[in-house]
């Protein structure tokens, strides 16, 4: 109770303090967020919601320096395919062969983030870290910006590197050697305990991203931006079993090697006789698994006074499958069968495109000669709403194609200046 | 590749393409590629994980949050 109070009493101050200096300065030195998304889907047999909010605060007590701090969460409810077969294996015994399971999750990120700028430059270095029932994430990233030729020209390198833990089963040790024997985790019970049932898996990522912004005219801008990641360690979903033969179902098994690179290009072009803003960006992916894809986004942002902005935003996705994926390992023609020592049951491996179209709608107001209510700077209000259809080229459920396959997904956010 | 490296080349010898006077469209909000970025997170975090991709949005990261 005393830790308690005199934390009060601590927080009470610091933002006394922070407002004190906010309203000398004359400038936003504290800056409040929060947000709260919603994501539904619920195609063939399974279905999923998550609710993710989170909150932030940023700190600029000087102009050279932001230091940023923040929690998200994702609460996750809903059924995901325990047991995937294909069309052959479907058609041979029932589709019932195909099961779900319940998922049940609760994902929390802390994160801590220092900003130093320059007139023409920006250095930034942070660091997150999450937890799961069955997952544990560190997360470093460090960032170096620089501008050119009066701001015309911007560069930016990025990188960032996790180091992450899996939660699976305990492998029989007469198995450990036969992946298609490996059985699936059943649950998270146990997990990151001394449960001698459970185990920990290794997951480092690394990421890079260079960028180059341009202005080439008072209404056009494009970015370029390169991205790769290398991807070591258990990549597997441990809760999904696929039927690789008669009478044997094994836990999916995947590469534990995956370098990821993709090249996005994106380009703004203001309409002045409209006050509107096109934005496009096209993106070309691939990997060493042997997926392909390619991204089309183009988005609309009109102004309406001094406060208010919509947007609409139509985007176009299509891959290829991972060269290890098939729709049933337990066999048929091409393309079903099995495509060497790994399979998998994740339908986001398998060939399909996607269409989306979204809408959002901002409210900001930053008085130039006043504080709202004499305290508040700027503010900012934003909802927006999307809308994702899939179409599967080969994935099925014991052959019985996915249907309903939408996905929805609605953020709403608030922002305060001090 | 090379184009690449020419067009890089001819924008950085071309120096200032905007006059600072000239900038207050391009310093608009409907301009800023990530003007919403914060509030955009949830959505690619989501596609990313209904997709085989990544790349083009930035470094950071923190979970799994993949189910």
């Amino acid at each position: 109770m005393q830790l308690t109070t005199r934390s009060s009493l601590l927080g009470a101050l610091l933002v006394a303090a922070v407002l004190a200096v906010a309203g000398r300065a004359g400038a936003q030195v504290l800056q409040l967020d929060t947000g709260h998304t919603v994501f539904y889907e619920a195609p063939t047999k399974t279905h999923m919601l998550v609710y993710s909010p989170s909150a932030d605060v940023q700190v600029s007590p000087w102009s050279w320096i932001d230091v940023r701090g923040g929690w998200e969460a994702d609460v996750v409810s809903g059924a995901s395919v325990a047991t995937k077969a294909g069309g052959v294996y479907g058609a041979a015994h029932n589709a019932d062969v195909v099961t779900a399971a319940s998922v049940h999750d609760f994902r929390n990120v802390g994160h801590g983030e220092i900003e130093l700028k320059g007139n023409t430059t920006s250095l930034v270095a942070g660091y997150s870290y999450g937890t799961e029932h069955d997952y544990v994430s560190n997360s470093m990233h460090v960032s170096a910006r620089t501008d050119a030729f009066q701001h015309n020209t911007q560069f930016e390198l990025a990188y960032a590197h996790n180091w992450d833990k899996v939660c699976d089963l305990v492998q029989d040790v007469a198995r450990a050697n036969q992946p298609s024997l490996w059985q699936a985790l059943p649950n998270s019970a146990g997990c990151f305990t001394s449960d001698p049932t459970r185990t920990t898996h290794d997951l480092a990522v690394d990421t890079y991203e260079a960028s180059w912004a341009q202005s080439w005219s008072p209404v056009v801008e494009t970015q370029l931006t390169y991205s790769a990641q290398l991807v070591d360690g258990f990549q597997s979903d441990p809760y999904r079993s696929v039927i690789i033969g008669e009478g044997i179902k094994a836990q999916e098994h995947v590469p534990t090697d995956r370098a990821r690179e993709a090249v996005t290009a994106r380009g703004a072009y203001y309409l002045r006789s409209i006050k509107a803003a096109l934005r496009f960006s096209l993106r070309g992916y691939h990997d060493t698994w042997a997926i392909n894809s390619g991204t089309a986004e183009a988005e609309f942002e009109k102004s309406f006074g001094e406060n208010v902005r919509l947007m609409a935003r139509l985007r176009g996705y299509r891959q290829n499958g991972a060269v290890f994926w098939s729709d049933d390992y337990f066999g048929g023609a091409p393309p079903l069968g099995q495509k060497g020592q790994y399979f998998t049951g994740d339908r986001e491996l398998s060939p399909f495109w996607s269409a989306l179209g979204g809408l959002r709608a901002v409210w900001s107001v930053q008085p130039a000669d006043h504080r709202i209510f004499g305290f508040i700077h700027d503010f900012k209000l934003a909802g927006s709403g999307s809308m994702q259809w899939f179409s599967y080229d080969e994935y099925t459920l014991a052959g019985t194609p996915v249907a309903n396959t939408f996905a929805y997904v609605g953020t709403v956010s608030l922002t305060l200046g001090f | 590749m090379r184009a690449l490296f020419v067009l890089v080349l001819l924008s950085l010898s071309g120096c200032a393409t905007v006059a600072p006077e000239q900038r207050a469209i391009l310093a608009d909000p409907t301009m800023q590629f990530d003007a919403e970025g914060k509030h955009e997170a949830p959505l690619r975090h989501a596609l990313e994980n209904r997709e085989g991709s990544m790349g083009g949005t930035g470094v950071q990261g923190g979970g799994c949050g993949c189910n």
